[in-house]
């Protein structure tokens, strides 16, 4: 054999040779691929979703699962945060697929009540037999009530998510005694308090389910509803353009970039000091004592201004809430395993995970001394306390009052941002209110219709 | 379009009837892939859209052209389709100015060229939402650097609210896209100026033409068929943009960057109405459609004329 | 080549705008080692005044971040492979064969690129539901391959045409075979395109966003870019600390990519590829 031709060989062979390292590690990738990345785990595996998952969470999901799991050794559980904002799409090809997760918390009651509408929800009552319903505070599982009798979900908690919060120091410092109660007394509080780079407020202006949420809040506390008790478009009327007016009248004394606000935007502004006040659930006292303690003393809350002092409160509670998804495998396992996460010691764990955020819906359980022990909760007894009794007796737009009809279109009325919408063509298009609104009711009527 | 094949000498009968089974069992997986990645979706993204479909269950009938008739109807598609366009032009526009720009710098015997290069190129390969990320950290109200550099430099008074009012959101995106994807155009124009003979430059330099009109007469022309392409795929990319704008602004403030992508994923997972995305793709493929056969037609005939001439 | 000297002129109009480029990228690293209290102060500082790398070890010890990181891996080197053994059959094909349908099909290949992505995503779920692979690495692959494919088909055809016949036809003259031929002759003149299109569709899998978003619901199949967003922008907290050092450490593949790739980068443009 002469050079060149040994050459040309080698070179013949190292490239077959690259090409079957090629083709052997697309064969590789292709068998890693089906074979499902990881080995195949002989238990049971039950798939748990949830929101809520700040990493003290899911320390307090861990140890509840680690208990099942001991107790059930043939079960594997499995835990995945989902996104807040984004969660309607997640369970949309969720269902679609039938790809279903066997436990779903934290959702919220109108999410649950939809999808038990739409026949993709098994009904709970098993599990709230399980837990035992004379344990829940009086009525916590009438939100879950379906039209044909049954709970569509169990309460995993309770929220005041819409909570006045404030800085005394800073209301001192203005010259303000206490805390606002009427909108005019926010918005001069808001005014005097704003310098310095510090804003007054953190309402939300943002395209997202946050600022339809907490519109509603303000249409009530204006004394007005979006849909009448049989469900019927009211949201045309003078309190919600009382409404836009002072959402309006907060624009300037909110940061720039409230225009942009979410649920964690808005928590972050007045955790990190920038506001004077701040609209949110006891979810503050975790991020102050971890963020920002220079405030920890300062800070109070109290339950949202009303536009005067003869219309009642209304907090906004999502009523977190456990369901099951229709058509999960093993029923019966995920039912205890539901169950079990309401043994007294590891639920106050789990509320422990974020004091004040999601208040228990067991009776016992808030008194009981553990659940109260936690250094934040007792820290701040009065505010928990006040946000206890503010969620219970809250609503959504699921239900806005006691006497309204369950509204099974609400949760797609919020994925539709047309309540966000309606507030952003207002404050910030400067659109006129009343045609807005008009344009918004149509719309509502639509979406009620679909 | 070089066309290897056609240019094969005739009369190899039996090998190339050979060679043309050889030729479709090596194009076989493409096409399998295809099919069914892209051709079986894509009928049934045309069959959903004569359906009314919920998500969730998939259940749903048939309305025939009812979806495309609300479409059309509505002033929602119109809008976003002006400010689909808006945002695509505007991008597109800095993404070739910087690109070119950038790209003639990048061509010249600067210092550190090939870290500058580096340095150039790389937004484009980072991550969509990693540019976000970034962008909205600087954009930030509160705590972003590009307010404070600018009140500082006395350029303004008070914090700019970048993502959260018009016409400040779109600039703002416009800006991101080109920052992300001008890249591109730099990769391909010096690419391209690495094979323009230096001869042309130095005729042009003897008729004496001063580096101006060098670029107008000996550069610039020589750029223009890969500019075309680099537009035209831009385009495409640009007008289909998601991530970028769903991250950024989420199609706020009201609707002022609401462009195609986002209404078709509203539609079909925020509102789960399924059809009607459905209608709403379709649509925005056939103006794409439109488009691309328009701007090829009229490159083309430019190209003819100018063998032609 | 002009000359030889660096031309300062050129240099001081590039490097200002240069830095100015690559100012988004600087001032995420900086972030990512700031103190979170030196982050919220409404006088932002260029320097930090004292250097962390606490939020990197939270992001690696407290989030899922090296799972997701993992699945990015797995899917983007699975997608480059599978794509690039497909394209380049498939670009071979396409330019030095003839059968009927080869324009339609080339006309077709170019047609994929007008399809927005959320037009094929709802049909593509299902399907990838029916044969059971949805919510799984290999449901992404599949749907990746509808971008990456066509992409690389196109880059790989024009630099496949720019290779000249003749050297295959000579390999065939002297006894080699079509296979032999394209192996031998071939596949090393195109290797530069190869690379440099396995280069651009490993990018394009591990930066892929919407897909991940709604094909994808478990952590075990969830790759970084959805995950990221998932884990550190939620209703309780935005954690820029935390977002920047994920940014960076999920930028560093690429980074690594393209040191080593550079120079490969311009090629696939180079050979004539821009012409379509």
């Amino acid at each position: 054999m002469n050079q060149p031709e040994r050459n040309s060989l080698r070179r013949h062979i190292t490239r077959r040779g690259a090409l079957r390292v090629l083709a052997g590690s697309g064969a590789a990738a292709a068998v890693a691929l089906t074979a499902g990345c990881g080995s195949k785990d002989e238990r049971t595996t039950l798939r748990w979703w949830s929101p809520q998952a700040s990493p003290d969470q899911l320390k307090a999901y861990k140890a509840q699962i680690a208990a099942f799991e001991a107790a059930n050794p043939t079960i594997r559980v499995v835990f995945e945060a989902t996104s807040d904002e984004g969660y309607p799409a997640q369970f949309a090809t969720a269902f679609a697929a039938r790809q279903l997760p066997n436990l779903v918390t934290h959702l919220p009651s109108f999410a649950a009540q939809q999808y038990y509408a739409e026949g993709l929800l098994e009904p709970v009552d098993d599990v709230i037999k399980a837990i035992g319903i004379d344990r829940y505070f009086a009525g916590a599982n009438e939100v879950y009530r379906t039209s044909d009798k049954h709970y569509c979900a169990t309460g995993i908690g309770n929220t005041a998510a819409d909570m006045l919060w404030y800085r005394k120091d800073l209301l001192a410092a203005a010259g303000i005694t206490a805390p606002p109660a009427t909108w005019d007394e926010l918005r001069s509080a808001a005014q005097k308090m704003q310098r310095d780079g510090i804003y007054g407020a953190a309402l939300p202006y943002g395209m997202n389910a946050m600022t339809s949420l907490i519109f509603i809040g303000f249409i009530h506390r204006a004394g007005g509803q979006v849909f009448s008790p049989d469900l019927q478009v009211a949201i045309d009327s003078q309190p919600t353009y009382d409404a836009l007016a002072f959402f309006q009248s907060m624009r300037e004394f909110c940061p720039t970039g409230a225009s942009n606000f979410s649920w964690g935007e808005s928590l972050t502004a007045f955790v990190s000091g920038s506001t004077a006040t701040g609209i949110y659930s006891g979810r503050v006292l975790a991020n102050v004592a971890a963020q920002n303690p220079a405030i920890a003393d300062a800070i109070g809350c109290t339950t949202y201004p009303t536009m005067s002092r003869d219309i009642p409160a209304w907090t906004y509670n999502d009523f977190p809430c456990l369901l099951i998804p229709k058509g999960a495998p093993h029923l019966a396992e995920t039912k205890a395993f539901a169950a079990s996460l309401y043994q007294p010691q590891l639920y106050a764990q789990q509320m422990h995970a974020a004091p004040g955020h999601v208040l228990p819906v067991l009776r016992a359980v808030a008194d009981d001394g553990f659940y109260r022990a936690n250094p934040l909760i007792t820290r701040y007894a009065a505010e928990v306390d006040l946000m206890t009794k503010a969620a219970t007796a809250g609503h959504n737009l699921g239900q806005e009052t006691a006497a309204h009809k369950p509204n099974l279109k609400a949760n797609e009325i919020i994925a539709s941002n047309a309540i966000a919408e309606l507030v952003q063509r207002v404050v910030l298009n400067k659109e006129n209110p009343k045609a807005a609104v008009a344009a918004t009711a149509v719309r509502l009527a639509e979406l009620m219709r679909a | 379009m070089p066309d290897a094949a056609a240019a094969r000498p005739p009369g190899a009968g039996a090998l190339e009837r050979r060679d043309a089974l050889l030729g479709m069992a090596l194009i076989a997986p493409t096409i399998l892939v295809l099919g069914a990645v892209i051709v079986y979706p894509l009928l049934s993204a045309i069959y959903l859209s004569f359906f009314s479909i919920y998500t969730p269950t998939l259940e749903g009938h048939f309305v025939g052209l009812a979806n495309y008739r609300d479409l059309l109807g509505s002033g929602g598609f119109w809008s976003a389709l002006v400010t689909t366009a808006i945002w695509t032009v505007g991008t597109l526009t800095l993404q070739i100015l910087v690109g070119v720009g950038m790209a003639l710098l990048l061509h010249q015997n600067i210092l550190f060229r090939s870290l500058a290069r580096g340095l150039v190129l790389f937004p484009y390969f980072l991550s969509t939402v990693v540019a976000v990320l970034v962008w909205r950290w600087l954009f930030n109200d509160l705590y972003g650097i590009l307010n404070q550099m600018l009140m500082n430099a006395g350029i303004i008074a008070a914090p700019v609210n970048w993502l959260g009012a018009m016409p400040n959101a779109m600039l703002s995106i416009m800006v991101v896209g080109a920052w992300k994807f001008f890249p591109f155009v730099v990769i391909a124009v010096l690419a391209r100026l690495q094979t323009i003979p230096e001869s042309l430059y130095e005729a042009a330099r003897i008729d004496g033409a001063g580096p101006v009109s060098r670029f107008f007469d000996v550069t610039l022309p020589q750029l223009r068929d890969v500019l075309t392409i680099v537009i035209l795929l831009r385009t495409v990319w640009d007008f289909k943009e998601f991530d970028l704008i769903y991250l950024m602004t989420g199609g706020g403030p009201v609707n002022g960057t609401r462009t195609l992508p986002l209404i078709v994923y509203n539609q079909a997972f925020g509102l789960n109405q399924m059809g009607m995305a459905a209608a709403y793709a379709v649509s925005m493929m056939l103006v794409m459609l439109v488009f691309m056969l328009a701007y090829l037609r009229r490159a083309n005939a430019r190209s003819e004329a100018d063998s032609a001439a | 080549m002009t000359t030889r000297r660096p031309n300062l002129l050129a240099s001081l109009i590039a490097w200002p705008l240069v830095l100015i480029i690559a100012f988004p990228l600087a001032w995420m690293l900086l972030t990512s080692i700031k103190p979170a209290a030196e982050l919220f102060t409404r006088t932002p500082q260029w320097l930090p005044r004292s250097i962390t790398f606490e939020h990197y070890t939270r992001v690696l010890t407290e989030t899922p971040f090296l799972q997701y990181f993992g699945n990015s891996m797995i899917l983007a080197i699975s997608t480059t492979v599978l794509v690039i053994l497909v394209s380049v059959l498939g670009a071979y094909s396409l330019v030095r064969f003839r059968y009927r349908g080869r324009e339609t099909l080339a006309a077709l290949v170019l047609f994929t690129y007008l399809l927005p992505s959320v037009v094929l995503i709802s049909p593509l779920y299902l399907m990838l539901v029916k044969v059971g692979l949805a919510n799984t690495l290999a449901s992404l692959v599949a749907a990746y391959m509808s971008f990456a494919l066509p992409y690389a088909l196109w880059l790989l055809r024009s630099f496949m045409a720019g290779i000249p016949e003749d050297l295959e036809s000579a390999a065939m003259v002297d006894g080699a075979s079509r296979m032999g031929a394209f192996v031998d002759v071939v596949l090393p003149q195109a290797l530069p395109g190869i690379i440099s299109t396995a280069l651009f569709t490993f990018i394009l899998a591990w930066n892929e966003y919407l897909y991940a978003l709604v094909l994808v619901n478990s952590d075990e199949a969830r790759p970084l870019t959805t995950g990221v967003m998932n884990m550190l922008i939620s209703a309780f907290n935005i954690e820029w600390s935390l977002l920047m050092a994920a940014s960076v450490m999920m930028s560093i593949p690429l980074v690594i990519l393209f040191a080593f790739f550079q120079r490969y980068l311009t090629s696939s443009f180079g050979a004539g590829g821009v012409k379509g």
